[in-house]
């Protein structure tokens, strides 16, 4: 008859544990009935009053009903915390779609944005970066490149002279010699930075930015020059776009060409990016004049080379389709945070 | 240069692309001869036909008007009301109907004039574009065909390129130049126009003198004399020749020249001979200071380099360039002296560029002429003279010819140019491209050649010259893409501009947005800016007293190098605030300028700009000082540098607030100032939000870097914080309380922030409340109480001694 009391009591407790709304009425209950007054301590008082053969059953089930209460009383604590934290948390709830205080990321400008993207796609052929100055020796802008004194091939670039021999650099080409100087073939290079010439208008900056290649090697054929700029062209402007070439003329080339690719805005149908005709020009190049090689004391033909180089702020216009050209320089925030 | 279809069509057979125009434009822009534009001049002489005036009344309701009956063909006559004076019956001429569009867009309508029928109008040169005045409406010659389209007529139903010319092909400069080209281009032949062969009795040389003095600059002279030719009106077909593309009639002998100008390429001038003072030419170098006056009536002061054209007394014309005012031909001419010469192409440049008279004559002397035809073209257009002018043209022509250059023969294989082109050179086809060419051929075992170009084409000097030549006629399409092979490691990367890319992307993390400046100024706005150049200076920032100016600036805005980025991005933040960008934050980097005696020198720098006022739930944020002051001090964290400090020992520079600015110190040296803007400054441009701006020496800063990063094992041991509360005069800065506190603790001060500044009524009036907390840690030991009781008496005591400051 005693020995059906700890079931008892068990029954009792679990019915009080499930019914517990909070963990703090859960640990109450779990006092009343296994705390050191609790109903299950109390209960152990019985076993004096048992027979001596009755008390080691008694007792082993008195033990097993407080292991199976104390096992219950942590799943059901588990269950009633996560609840209370849960509660807690939306409690807490705050509005993340707030607007952040602070300012947002900076950005960079279009022209260094594409300056860097050229640069990453050369250097993974192994093109190194140089950069030179702004204000150049005459000889370096002009007369190293084959373009002598007096030269009509000087009134392809209106000039900024600052005196008599320094010129603001008409061109990145300076750097090629520099580096010819400077450095020992075998060599690839890629110049870029400001360059400057006497002409603004509607589509052209007095200060823009050239960025140009320079390959020499032992031998270097326009294949390898036409291979290399349709690489650039299909990683800058995007996979299935040509290259073709037109003859022209740059006195530090022989042969020259100017480099027009489909257009990457109508991929070639024909747009006003184009003016329709599905070809956009984006710069020139061709093989190494020797004469240049002569001026830098290079061995030719020993070492031959090409070079070709494209106008920063043209490049950003195609990719970006941006529609004035007086908006590089301006510096407008709602320009530059789109970029 | 604008080229005539028709024109070109004397030389070689371009007929078939008259009505195609397009597919010859291809072929020469293929060959490197862009064509830019193409113009159908027979378009804009739409319903402009050739009228025969049956009869001419006077208009009843006008006294200046007449009423004309006009046989414009097909048996059509039409009436056509007419305001000019200078026709009658019976006369031909030019009937505009309806639907012509003249040029500036007039277009002609059946209207009524004063209550009477108007079928069209009857035109002046000038109303058909083609003369810049007229003397009333063109009257034609009696035997102009009625009602044949005026284009017909005029021989204005032909098509015009217009053709960009590199400076390498100055043989393409003219009708017959591009005729050669495109005999080889097309596979026909190319006609040579007809010259004077036969010549009067008269003597040339008995009639003017010639010396040349300066065979260098003036490599060959020819000179024929002309008398008796009667100046007048050029002909139709001479007119609208150089009408076609773009050049006004001036009369018959002027014409002739600029007519075989255009056609050979060969500049002429025509000297009224019995201008020539003591009937003597001279070529000779000017004399310094000599004076000159062009037809053009511009005077010119010469320096003594260029090449002079001149009689007994004085210069008559700049040699290639112009010809002088006193000397040319005028209604009153009867003789002339005809010069064709070929002069030194830099010369002729200089002189051109140096007095700012740039004409197609010079245009073509300083790219080059043919000097193998210079005596043939002299009596192509003596033959022309004769024709329209009449005249006796006389034997015995000067041909002073001081020995011409000779082309070199070229050594060239057909490995050569397969070589550089990437890919098999077709050799059939190469020589057939030479020949083509009028390029010498000789034959040298292994497929080798020696090849000798024309005089004519001054670009061809060696064997890429002629690979070129190759690639171009074969067409570029042929070249094949590959890419060519790595065989060296890659050469390191500019140091500078990887390190610059790393300070940008940090710099754009913070906020700021990356602005591009010119790298030109106005130089009188820029010294308004910087006002006290020495307090600019005493910032670390190396700075000239004059801006490097530019000799030929684009305007007076863009006049010097610029000494300070400030000034460019202190104009954007304007620029941004007007445009209704009330907040916001601009950074550059780029370079100012200076000038020693030997050379010019670039500084790379750092400047930022911050602007606007946070509003609402936002106010109260960091002014824009705080923002920039931040940015830079993160960014010298990044980059490793920890002994920086900001300081206001020195005079503000002059565009900064006196209360809002510190000097940056880096490592001991002064690297450049952040502050607000001067309320002056704001007050003159009307700005009402505040505005903080930054400069930096970027190479200063960037010096050593990357820097190498050494391991410092991690303590073991807890840290200690205490907390000490100072007080201190206001006007002391904290910054020097900190760093000195730092150097007296040592390393085991691992932080020691402020956490509480207080002003107010609890303290005297002029004196503030600090409250810091340090940390305190040793790597190898753990600090006992008296090692810390030790450490804050230290700093207690950095305290007093730094900047007088007592526990509170």
């Amino acid at each position: 008859m005693s020995k059906q009391i700890p079931f008892q009591i068990r029954d009792e407790a679990l019915q009080a544990f499930q019914s517990a709304s909070s963990t703090q009425e859960l640990y109450n209950f779990k006092v009343k009935y296994l705390g050191k007054t609790g109903a299950l301590t109390e209960v152990m008082k019985i076993m004096a009053t048992l027979p001596k053969e009755d008390k080691p059953a008694f007792g082993q089930v008195v033990n097993q009903v407080k292991t199976a209460l104390e096992e219950k009383y942590l799943e059901i604590e588990l269950l009633l915390k996560n609840k209370e934290i849960d509660s807690q948390m939306l409690s807490q709830k705050l509005d993340l779609s707030f607007p952040t205080a602070g300012r947002e990321q900076g950005k960079e400008h279009p022209i260094y944005k594409v300056t860097n993207e050229i640069f990453s796609i050369m250097a993974r052929i192994g093109y190194s970066l140089r950069t030179g100055s702004l204000i150049e020796k005459d000889y370096y802008n002009f007369e190293a490149l084959n373009i002598p004194p007096n030269h009509p091939a000087r009134d392809m670039q209106d000039t900024f002279f600052v005196d008599e021999t320094h010129v603001l650099r008409t061109h990145t080409s300076p750097i090629q010699i520099h580096s010819l100087e400077n450095e020992k073939p075998p060599l690839r290079i890629i110049g870029t930075g400001p360059v400057f010439r006497c002409d603004s208008d509607v589509s052209h900056l007095p200060n823009f930015h050239q960025i140009e290649g320079m390959c020499v090697d032992e031998k270097v054929s326009m294949s390898d020059l036409k291979g290399t700029i349709s690489f650039f062209v299909r990683e800058f402007f995007g996979a299935g776009l040509k290259t073709r070439f037109r003859p022209s003329f740059f006195p530090f080339t022989e042969p020259s060409a100017e480099v027009d690719c489909s257009c990457p805005i109508c991929k070639g149908k024909g747009c006003s990016m184009c003016k329709q005709t599905g070809w956009i020009e984006i710069g020139g190049c061709g093989l190494i004049n020797p004469k240049v090689f002569e001026h830098a004391r290079v061995e030719y033909p020993k070492w031959q080379g090409f070079a070709f180089g494209f106008g920063v702020e043209r490049m950003a216009i195609i990719k970006y389709g941006v529609d004035d050209i007086r908006l590089f320089p301006a510096n407008d925030i709602r320009f530059l945070k789109q970029f | 240069m604008k080229i005539s279809l028709k024109w070109l069509n004397d030389f070689v057979d371009v007929s078939k692309f008259l009505s195609a125009p397009q597919e010859l434009a291809d072929i020469l822009t293929k060959a490197g001869l862009e064509v830019e534009e193409i113009q159908n001049l027979a378009k804009d002489y739409a319903c402009v036909v050739v009228g025969h005036i049956v009869s001419k009344e006077k208009h009843p309701n006008a006294d200046k008007l007449s009423l004309c009956q006009v046989d414009i063909g097909g048996g059509l006559i039409v009436q056509i009301v007419c305001g000019a004076q200078n026709h009658k019956a019976g006369d031909k001429v030019i009937a505009a109907l309806a639907g012509a569009v003249l040029p500036g867009n007039f277009v002609i309508k059946k209207s009524k004039i004063r209550d009477c029928e108007s079928n069209g109008m009857l035109c002046s040169y000038k109303e058909l574009g083609l003369a810049d005045s007229s003397d009333g409406i063109a009257i034609l010659d009696p035997i102009a065909k009625t009602g044949q389209s005026f284009a017909e007529f005029g021989g204005y139903d032909d098509v015009t390129f217009e053709l960009k010319v590199t400076p390498n092909r100055a043989d393409c400069l003219s009708h017959f130049g591009l005729a050669r080209e495109l005999g080889c281009l097309l596979g026909k032949p190319v006609k040579t126009p007809e010259i004077l062969t036969k010549f009067s009795d008269g003597k040339t040389k008995q009639k003017i003198k010639l010396q040349v003095l300066n065979n260098e600059l003036c490599p060959r002279y020819c000179g024929r004399y002309i008398s008796g030719v009667k100046i007048g009106p050029s002909p139709e077909w001479l007119k609208s020749r150089l009408q076609s593309i773009g050049m006004n009639s001036i009369n018959n002998v002027v014409d002739v020249t600029n007519y075989v100008m255009l056609e050979m390429g060969q500049p002429l001038h025509a000297f009224d001979a019995d201008l020539i003072a003591g009937a003597e030419v001279i070529v000779r170098s000017a004399h310094p200071q000599e004076q000159f006056k062009t037809l053009k009536d511009q005077e010119i002061t010469l320096s003594g380099e260029e090449l002079v054209i001149c009689d007994a007394q004085k210069p008559v014309a700049l040699a290639g360039v112009i010809g002088g005012l006193n000397s040319g031909v005028s209604d009153a001419t009867k003789n002339i002296f005809l010069e064709s010469a070929f002069f030194n192409a830099m010369s002729v440049r200089k002189s051109s560029r140096t007095h700012g008279v740039e004409t197609d004559s010079a245009y073509r002397f300083s790219r080059g002429v043919d000097p193998s035809s210079t005596a043939n073209i002299m009596d192509r257009a003596a033959l022309l003279i004769q024709q329209v002018a009449g005249g006796e043209v006389y034997g015995d022509a000067y041909d002073i010819n001081s020995g011409l250059q000779v082309k070199n023969p070229i050594r060239i294989s057909i490995k050569t140019v397969s070589e550089r082109l990437g890919y098999e050179a077709d050799e059939k086809l190469f020589l057939n491209y030479m020949k083509g060419l009028q390029i010498k051929v000789e034959s040298l075992p292994n497929s080798e050649y020696m090849m000798t170009p024309p005089i004519f084409r001054f670009d061809i000097e060696r064997d890429m010259d002629l690979v070129e030549e190759y690639a171009r006629l074969h067409g570029y399409e042929h070249i094949q893409e590959k890419i060519p092979a790595l065989k060296a490691e890659p050469a390191p990367h500019n140091a500078e501009y990887l390190l610059n890319q790393k300070v940008s992307q940090f710099i754009r993390a913070e906020g700021f947005n990356q602005a591009f400046n010119y790298a030109f100024t106005s130089g009188t706005l820029e010294s308004a800016f910087i006002s006290d150049l020495v307090k600019l200076k005493n910032q670390g920032l190396q700075t000239d007293e004059q801006a490097i100016k530019i000799r030929n600036p684009l305007s007076e805005e863009l006049n010097v190098m610029r000494r300070v980025l400030s000034l460019g991005l202190w104009r954007n933040t304007l620029d941004n605030i007007r445009a209704g960008n009330q907040n916001g934050a601009l950074f550059e980097i780029g370079n100012v300028f200076t000038k020693s005696t030997t050379a010019y020198h670039e500084h790379s720098r750092l400047a930022l700009v911050d602007w606007g006022e946070s509003i609402g739930i936002y106010a109260g944020a960091a002014l824009p000082v705080h923002t920039i002051k931040s940015s830079i001090e993160k960014l010298f964290q990044s980059l490793q540098i920890s002994a920086y400090s900001f300081v206001s020992l020195s005079e503000a520079p002059s565009f900064l607030h006196l209360g809002q600015w510190a000097q940056v110190i880096v490592e001991g040296k002064a690297v450049g100032f952040v502050g607000s803007v001067h309320p002056r400054y704001l007050d003159d441009e009307k700005i009402r939000v505040p505005v903080a701006i930054a400069e930096l020496d970027l190479q200063q800063i960037l010096k050593g870097q990357p820097r190498p990063v050494k391991f410092k094992s991690l303590s073991k041991f807890q840290p200690a914080v205490r907390d000490f509360a100072f007080v201190m005069q206001s006007n002391k800065a904290v910054g020097d309380l900190l760093k000195d506190a730092k150097k007296s603790c040592g390393s085991s001060l691992k932080e020691l922030t402020v956490f509480d500044i207080y002003e107010g009524d609890k303290l005297p009036i002029g004196q503030k409340s600090v409250a810091l907390r340090a940390v305190f840690q040793a790597t190898e030991v753990a600090l006992s109480e008296a090692d810390l009781v030790q450490l804050s008496q230290k700093l207690i005591e950095s305290a007093k001694k730094s900047v007088d400051a007592s526990l509170r």
